[in-house]
């Protein structure tokens, strides 16, 4: 595989379109960005120039939420195509998705649905993995999602399962902090568990946003600040990976952008604390 | 046990039609929350998705019928047009085709034409991009072959027509209108060109010797036949004027090569 330039360690910001504007006229102060692939599965227009043109400023992680891994439905050869022309198009440090299904009998659901925790589940996955990194020639970060359910032919702890599609298909690993607490307080287990469950070296970028607690369980929906027991598990995520590439989320009631550089500068002080305690 | 298929259709139908016997099959653990509740989190933020993207998609189509009926409108139809496809940008098309007969927009008829112009400005957004094709170009063609041209209209343009006013029903539910919002509906329908240019996506009231001319060109018709259509719908079409301004406005993007003909093939 070529080499590929990877995301710097340092804080960096999800590219929502209502900023966007702004970052092309201002070029903030802004480690990296992260933009949602699909949102570019376009063949021209505004979207895409701008984010060009950020691209010639800043690494850019491209970020999948629709190519559905964990579907029984054959994997979308044409979306797949899309990813790798956009891919082609932006060379971005990193390309993820996440760890879930979205479609099935042709039908997507558009949203990130939770596997069964289970031997099959692991094994499509892994092979649907494979495929998409032979097809893009590139390794894949895979993401943990947040999960309102569990079923009860589940075999595998999450942490587990997590693991074992790093293990098995040699993917990195997009780990997200929140998604971990979020589950961890609605499926009641302890969060450092599943953090040592996680191998270290295959986290190659990190995840953190906040939840809405107004419901019956924890929603991760990407519209509030970070929440304190999310910054004492990044705390705690860092102290025991290292510094990582850490992307602050935010996508319902999207804020102004200052906002979310002051949770990326948050975010980075952390970062920072452990490079420090490395280097003394 | 089931199979991860059996799993995940059972999923699916739980979300979208609030199907109880499929929340039973799928064996979800209890615990705090009951199985019915934890499928309702999913439903709520799948069809939140699509109300989300397709209110973005129809401002004016929301506006008109207000965000209760809106939305009651777009979860029937997510159920009956399913997304085939990860990505939104090409979801939502047939909406209009949908309230053409969904009962409760009955009393609506320019909705659909209404809903057809907001995709084409939508889809108008993501079309691919093109170079303007140079006045000179055309100059240089020797006037005896410029009936045989045809043209290449940009990759954004969508021509529409309808019997109602759409035009005016868009202009007044712009969020930014501040005047007089009544539309009369016998005030008569019209013919719109969408595009994309330099500044970004315009929507132009053609006439209708203009209309009928772009048309024939998008279908690849040879100039002296678009010029033929156009001076059928309007008698005092301006071929000149109508070609430079449409040239110049990127309308018309570049000249295309004519058909090959195909020995042995009759038309």
């Amino acid at each position: 595989m070529p080499a590929i330039a990877l995301l710097p360690h340092v804080a960096g910001i999800g590219l929502r379109a209502p900023h966007v504007a702004r970052v092309v006229a201002e070029r903030p102060a802004i480690g990296w960005f992260e933009a949602h692939s699909e949102n570019y599965f376009v063949d021209g227009g505004p979207a895409l120039a701008a984010l060009e043109a950020i691209r010639a400023d800043y690494p850019i992680a491209l970020h999948g939420v629709g190519l559905s891994l964990g579907s029984a439905d054959a994997l979308d050869a044409g979306h797949l195509a899309q990813l790798k022309r956009l891919v082609a198009r932006i060379d971005p440090a990193a390309v993820s998705e996440h760890l879930c299904w979205g479609r099935v009998d042709g039908r997507h659901l558009n949203d990130l649905l939770p596997l069964p925790l289970t031997e099959e589940a692991l094994a499509l996955v892994c092979n649907r993995v494979d495929a998409v990194q032979a097809a893009l020639g590139r390794p894949l970060l895979v993401e943990n999602v947040s999960a309102y359910l569990r079923f009860q032919s589940d075999t595998i702890a999450e942490w587990d399962f997590v693991a074992a599609v790093a293990q098995r298909t040699g993917c990195k690993l997009l780990f997200d902090v929140n998604n971990v607490y979020v589950n961890a307080v609605n499926h009641g287990f302890d969060p450092l568990l599943y953090l040592r469950a996680i191998p270290g070296d295959a986290v190659a970028e990190i995840h953190l946003a906040g939840f809405d607690a107004s419901g019956p369980c924890l929603i991760d929906t990407h519209g509030a600040r970070v929440a304190p027991p999310v910054w004492a598990l990044y705390r705690a995520t860092i102290e025991r990976f290292g510094p990582k590439p850490t992307l602050i989320e935010w996508d319902t009631d999207l804020p102004a952008l200052e906002i979310l550089q002051d949770e990326a500068a948050i975010a980075q002080a952390i970062i920072l604390e452990r490079s420090d305690a490395v280097t003394a | 046990m089931p199979s991860l298929r059996e799993v995940q259709r059972s999923f699916a139908t739980a979300i979208v039609f609030g199907d109880n016997g499929a929340i039973a099959s799928l064996g979800i653990v209890p615990g705090g929350l009951g199985a019915d509740e934890r499928i309702a989190v999913y439903r709520n933020n799948v069809l939140g998705n699509y109300r989300k993207a397709l209110a973005a998609t129809y401002p004016v189509l929301q506006r008109l019928v207000g965000g209760r009926l809106f939305n009651i409108a777009i979860d029937a139809f997510v159920r009956g047009y399913p997304s085939a496809r990860g990505d939104m940008n090409r979801y939502g098309g047939e909406l209009g085709r949908f309230l053409s007969f969904y009962p409760p927009a009955r009393e609506l008829p320019y909705l659909p034409d209404v809903a057809r112009l907001e995709w084409a400005i939508d889809q108008a957004n993501i079309a691919a991009d093109a170079q303007a094709l140079d006045l000179a170009t055309l100059a240089a063609v020797p006037e005896n072959m410029l009936g045989e041209l045809r043209f290449q209209l940009h990759p954004s343009v969508q021509l529409i027509a309808s019997p109602y006013p759409i035009f005016h029903i868009w202009q007044v539910n712009q969020t930014e209108c501040a005047g007089d919002d009544r539309v009369d509906l016998g005030e008569g329908g019209d013919a719109l060109l969408i595009a994309r240019g330099t500044s970004g996506v315009t929507v132009e009231r053609l006439t209708p010797g203009a209309y009928a001319f772009l048309v024939a060109l998008a279908r690849n018709l040879r100039l002296a036949d678009a010029v033929e259509r156009a001076l059928a719908a309007e008698a005092s079409f301006d071929l000149s004027a109508t070609l430079k301004g449409h040239v110049a406005g990127q309308t018309i993007v570049a000249l295309r090569a004519p058909p090959t003909s195909q020995p042995g093939i009759s038309a």
